[in-house]
Parts: C-alpha cells; structure tokens; sequence
C-alpha cells in the first residue's frame, strides 16, 4: 500500500495548512487601535461550566454598565470617548478562557475585564500581561493576582478582607458557639483558598473545627460527611463552595436535621442558590462587598436599571462589581481624552502607548461606583471602605428570597 | 497572527495519539489525562523550583524544557511500567474502569501532597517562548515525530504484532506474540507521549492544576478517537485537531456553540460508526484523488 503514506504526507500538509488558517490576524500594538464604533473593551466572562451561574450575573451587571455610560445617563465628559464591548465566553477552564483571551487582545482591545475565576486568571492574567494590556478582575478574590503584574487590577476585594466578616457575624448572633465545622470544595481554587481564611479567623477567636469536611465540586451527594459531622453535634457551620455543590451541600445539612447558623462564602453569594437550597438558603450568612442599600447616585442608578432588567429584584454582588469593573474603564478612558491635547483623539496612538496610558490611568483614579468609593494601591489591589454581611431570607414559596442586609 | 488555538489543536491531536497507541492494540486505556498530568506537574515543579534551571530569567531556557521533557517521559513510562503489569491483565471495559481510577486516584494526590500546590496548583510557570508560535514549533515537531513513529509502526514489528493482538489475542500468543509485552509498549509509548505534551501545556498555560487531569478529559481524549476512527493514526490526530477547534471556531455563533459542538461529536460516530478517516476511506481518497485535476502527466 504505497499511496498511504504518500495520502498522510497529503494529509499532513493539509493539516499544516488548517492550523495556519486557524491562526487569526491581530493588532502588534504598533499601530493605532481600530476604534470603529468606539474603543473596544474585552470582557471574558464564564457562560458556560460549572461557574455559569457567576458569570449569567457578571454578564447582566456588564450589560447594564454599557448600557448606562454609552446612553443619556452617562456624564457629560463621555461624550469623547465610546467604548464597544467585546463579550466572550471564558467557559469555567483554563484553555477557554485562554483562547478567549487571546482572540480579545488579537482583535486590539484597549483593556479586558475578566476572568471569572481566580484560578483562569492565573492562567490568562501573564498573557495580558505580556502583552501590556491593562486587565481588570470582576470576581478574582484570590491571593496573589494582583502580584501577576502591573498591567493586573481587580475591583474584588481579596477573601482575605472579606470572608471572616461573615463568621464574627455568626457569632454576635449566637456567641455562645464553641463547636463549629467546616466543609470545603477541595478541587476549586477559589474555595480552598478561602477555607483557610475562614479557618484562620476562627482560630483567632478561639475556636478550633471539630471536624474539616472536603467535598468536590462536582459532588451531588454528601449525606456520609454530613452524618458524620452532625454527630459531632456543631453550632455553627462554614461553607466554601461554588453554588450548585454548596446548595444542595446546605439543602442535605438541613434534610438531616441541622437547625443551627451556616455561614457560607463567595462562591455562593448569588440569588442563584435560590432554586438549588430552595427554602433550606433561609438563614445563610454571607459577606458583601456589595450593598444594595446604599443611597449613593450611582448605586441608586444601578439599583434602578437592574430592577428595570430583572423585574424588580435586588442586584447580586458580581452583577455589582462587573458594572463597577466597566465603570473603571470607561472613566479611565474618559480622564485620559479629556487629557488629550486638542486635536489629538486618545484613538490615534499607538495601541502599546494607549494601553499603557489606560493602565496607569485605571490604577490613579478614584472611583465612585456601586460598590462604595474605591481605589487602587499601585499593584493593583482594590481598596474598599465597607464591607457587609447578609443573612439570605427565603420566601414563603421557597423558590425566590433576598440578601438582607445585617445591621 | 495568533497561533493559540493552533498549539491547543496540536496538544489535543498529541493526546488523541496517546489514546491511539493502546487500542490499536485492542486495549481501551482511557489513563492518557493521568500521564498528561504527571508531564505537567514535572514542568512546573522542575522550572519554578529548582532555580537552576533558569526560571527566574526572562526566558526560560530551551536545555531545561529538553530536561523536563526527559525527565517527565522516563517518569511516565516508569509509572506505565509499574502500573501497566497488572492492570493490562484486565481487557475491554475492565481496563477501561481500572484506569479511569488511576487518573482519580492522581488526581485526588495532586489535589493533597504537600507539593504539588493544592487545588490552586502551580502558576507563574516560566515561558520558553515570548509567543506561541515557540510552543506551535515545539508542539509540531513532537506531532511530526509520533505520526512519523506510528506510520512507521504498520512495517515494524511491534506494528504487525499491535494489530495482531487486537484482531485476536489468542491467536496472537499462538504465533508467539509475546502479547503482555505488545501490550505493555503500546501503554507506555502512549504514556510518554501524554507526559511530553502535558510538560508543554503547563508552559503554554502557565498554571497547572488538578484539574488538567480529570474523568472529564478521559472522554474528551477518548472522543478525539472515536471521532477521527481509531484504525489508523490519522483519525485521532484529525480528531485532535477538529474537536479541539471547533469550540473555538464556532464562537461567532455565540450561545449556540456548545448545542452545535455537541451535535459535530454526536453525529461523527452515527454517520461514521468506524470514524472519519478509515484505512478503506484513506484508500479510496488515495485512488481517487479528489482534490487533483486529472492532468497528462508531464513528460509522458
């Protein structure tokens, strides 16, 4: 059979071929960006995977910020600058996000918002970086993105600032808890993470875990851990998961009997749990970054256009942050053309130049967002005022409830 | 230009090849994500801590990445060895299921040893290239070697003895096929392949994790297969290659693109049970040419 090495050797060549043709043309940052229909913004967002359910309230907060600043409600200096919003799907891996990445900073994006896990934006973050594209992280809580580079930011406050407000909250409501559990997705980043902190914070206080449970992400089933940790008789019970392992982690906990407080982490601050715990969410204490009661303009604003888009429910914190993410941008954008020389658009320099500008711009302003007044430290860390804790309160139809704020 | 994508379908067709090695031996060993894992975590933990290597320059040098390359292969095929004697005495689904928890049991190791960084892992892994069209060159070049190496295999010995053990083994030891043997290169060829490409994963993606090597990458690799025909070695490299695109390029379709990947996937296997490429079809293309003019030959 001679011709078959002569075909693959074909094949091969055609093969050669379809990986060069997948290879995609995109600015070197030499040139100018090509900012028709305004300056293009990247965001990559989980749409798809096991984090979809963040990334369906980013997408949201994204959507309303692009539409507020490019609309009649955008402040005057805005009309300068128009800024085109590039979504795409990170997926909940690294390889997607990597792509997605890519193609972004391919098609001459001026900065990227996103990813949607801290554990892709250890994977994506160098590659901006490389590229000297400014990022700004929606949802990364994890230690050490910020260090990735300088061209990395995030508008999420660290787990480290936020996570053990929670716990001192379990413990002005009840502080006669002395035995406390604590279970944690063991395969996600995020939660791991975050697990220790929680258990850091409650040795601070005294207070050693009878019992550290690890679950998986991908787990539907935890009736042998919670048997187990029941028997241990604890009074307080500390959760890091994403929302469909920690839902129904906190829907079995209550099934079997438990009647004591369940504080749980960011991975679940999300009216999505809703449909998976059900009535059972009633109770959870979770940390805020984000308040909705807050009477600032903007958040007023922000309040009213989710309301308007999501038929009168209270935003979540990622849909709060993804806006405060976009509003980063643009007013760094904004700043930058008011500081151009007459004549001079911010679009016509150099892509590399431009970027630049717009990352040191992003790290020196301040910010009035629906988050509170925030800032940047030169790494990239934000800096935040206030901070808050909810205890979620179902409904009587156990299928829709509300963060209510703990004084 | 951006050669990403490119390098994810070159990694993709490299771990189709892996999947490849066994089953043209009749085994369906679904371990490739374990070996892929073992590959990347050698990279990482080689090129962030040990500081001679040169990972704290700003390009990390070409000798370390050969000498992890070396090092992840002769782990790899040590641990095939190791793990490969008893548990190619099982067949079929058996085998199927015995390694499927080889890559949990890896997995669940990587996620607690002390080292190995947890569910995090390990980031700020050092680049060899300043682009990836370093990791495309590096990437197609392994490709080339182990397509080069498998169509070789069909006039080896080794080759014929494969495709005897997976016609009949039984008859196969009859002729005085050493089959465990047969059985127990493919595995570890296949094993080496999976350490090679995973060493240059973690460098293309500059973190690695446990999740790298999960059930989940098991199907995906065993997909690459089952799409592109696993009779000869051009069905899993072109399954490799589609499979690992088609995601990507079917982002323009937007929310759709996941319905539309899933239905590619669905339909490869029901209008081609056998797989794309078949040595039948390969025949048939070779004979026809349809992509040659029929033209007088020159001189003739």
């Amino acid at each position: 059979m001679p011709t078959i090495p002569r075909l693959a050797r074909g094949l091969l060549v055609a093969g050669v071929m379809t990986l060069l043709s997948a290879c995609r043309s995109g600015g070197s940052g030499a040139g100018p960006i090509d900012a028709t229909g305004g300056v293009p913004v990247g965001a990559v967002i989980a749409l798809t995977g096991n984090s979809s359910v963040i990334g369906q309230d980013q997408k949201i907060g994204l959507e309303l910020a692009e539409r507020h600043f490019a609309g009649s409600g955008a402040p005057p200096a805005a009309k300068g600058v128009k800024v085109k919003l590039r979504l795409e799907d990170g997926g909940s891996d690294e390889q997607t996000a990597t792509n997605a990445f890519r193609t972004l900073i391919n098609g001459g994006v001026a900065a990227l918002i996103g990813p949607s896990l801290s554990q892709q934006a250890f994977a994506v973050d160098p590659i901006a970086q490389r590229a000297g594209v400014p990022v700004v992280g929606p949802s990364n809580t994890a230690v050490g993105i910020p260090q990735i580079g300088s061209f990395i930011s995030r508008v999420s406050a660290p787990v480290s600032v936020v996570a053990p407000l929670s716990i001192g909250a379990a413990l002005r409501q009840n502080p006669a808890i002395r035995r406390v559990a604590v279970f944690y997705a063991h395969d996600d980043a995020y939660s791991t993470s975050e697990s220790k902190i929680f258990q850091q914070a409650l040795q601070r206080r005294g207070l050693q875990p009878v019992t550290v449970q690890r679950t998986n992400v991908s787990d539907t089933d935890f009736q042998n851990q919670v048997t187990d940790t029941l028997r241990l008789k604890p009074e307080l019970i500390v959760i890091s998961a994403l929302p469909m392992d920690g839902g129904n982690l906190v829907r079995q906990i209550r099934e079997l009997g438990y009647g004591g407080a369940i504080v749980v982490g960011n991975g679940m601050n999300s009216p999505n749990i809703y449909p998976i715990c059900q009535k059972y969410c009633d109770g959870l204490l979770i940390a805020q970054a984000y308040s909705p009661e807050t009477t600032a303009a903007i958040n007023q604003t922000f309040l009213s256009l989710y309301r308007q888009a999501r038929g009168g429910a209270v935003p979540p914190q990622f849909s709060a942050q993804a806006f405060t993410a976009y509003q980063v941008v643009f007013e760094s954008l904004q700043r930058l053309q008011a500081a151009q020389p007459p004549g001079k658009p911010l679009t016509a320099l150099p892509a590399a130049e431009l970027r630049r500008r717009l990352n040191s711009e992003i790290l020196a302003g301040r910010y009035d967002t629906p988050l509170g007044p925030i800032r940047f430290t030169p790494e990239g860390e934000v800096v935040q005022e206030r901070f808050y804790v909810a205890q979620v309160r179902m409904n009587g139809d156990g299928r829709s409830g509300r963060f209510q704020l703990l004084p | 230009m951006d050669a990403t994508l490119p390098v994810q379908m070159v990694l993709g067709a490299l771990l189709g090849l892996s999947v490849y090695l066994p089953l043209a031996t009749g085994q369906l060993s679904l371990a490739t994500p374990g070996f892929y894992v073992i590959g990347g975590y050698v990279a990482a933990l080689l090129s962030t801590g040990v500081a001679a290597l040169g990972g704290g320059e700003p390009s990390y040098p070409l000798p370390s990445l050969l000498l992890e390359m070396g090092l992840a292969a002769l782990l790899a095929a040590a641990v095939a060895v190791v793990i490969g004697r008893p548990v190619l005495k099982l067949r079929g689904i058996y085998l199927a299921i015995a390694t499927i928890a080889l890559v949990e049991i890896l997995r669940v190791l990587n996620l607690n040893l002390p080292f190995t960084g947890g569910a995090v892992g390990i980031f700020a892994i050092p680049q060899p290239f300043a682009d990836p069209w370093g990791y495309l060159l590096l990437s197609a070049l392994l490709l080339a070697a182990v397509c080069w190496l498998c169509a070789r295999l069909g006039a080896m010995r080794l080759g014929r003895a494969q495709a005897a053990v997976r016609d009949d083994e039984l008859a196969a030891a009859c002729m005085g096929i050493d089959t465990a043997q047969v059985k127990l290169t493919a595995f570890v060829i296949s094993a080496v392949i999976a350490a090679l490409t995973g060493v240059i994963s973690a460098h293309f993606l500059n973190t690695w994790n446990a999740r790298q090597g999960s059930f989940d990458a098991s199907i995906t690799t065993l997909a690459f297969v089952v799409f592109g025909g696993s009779r000869t070695w051009v069905g899993p490299v072109l399954g490799g290659l589609v499979l690992t695109a088609l995601p990507e390029l079917l982002r323009p379709v937007g929310d759709l693109r996941l319905i539309v990947y899933g239905l590619v996937i669905l339909a490869g296997p029901v209008v081609f049970p056998q797989g794309v490429i078949t040595p039948e079809r390969l025949q048939h293309w070779a004979r026809h040419r349809p992509w040659r003019r029929p033209s007088p030959r020159a001189g003739a």
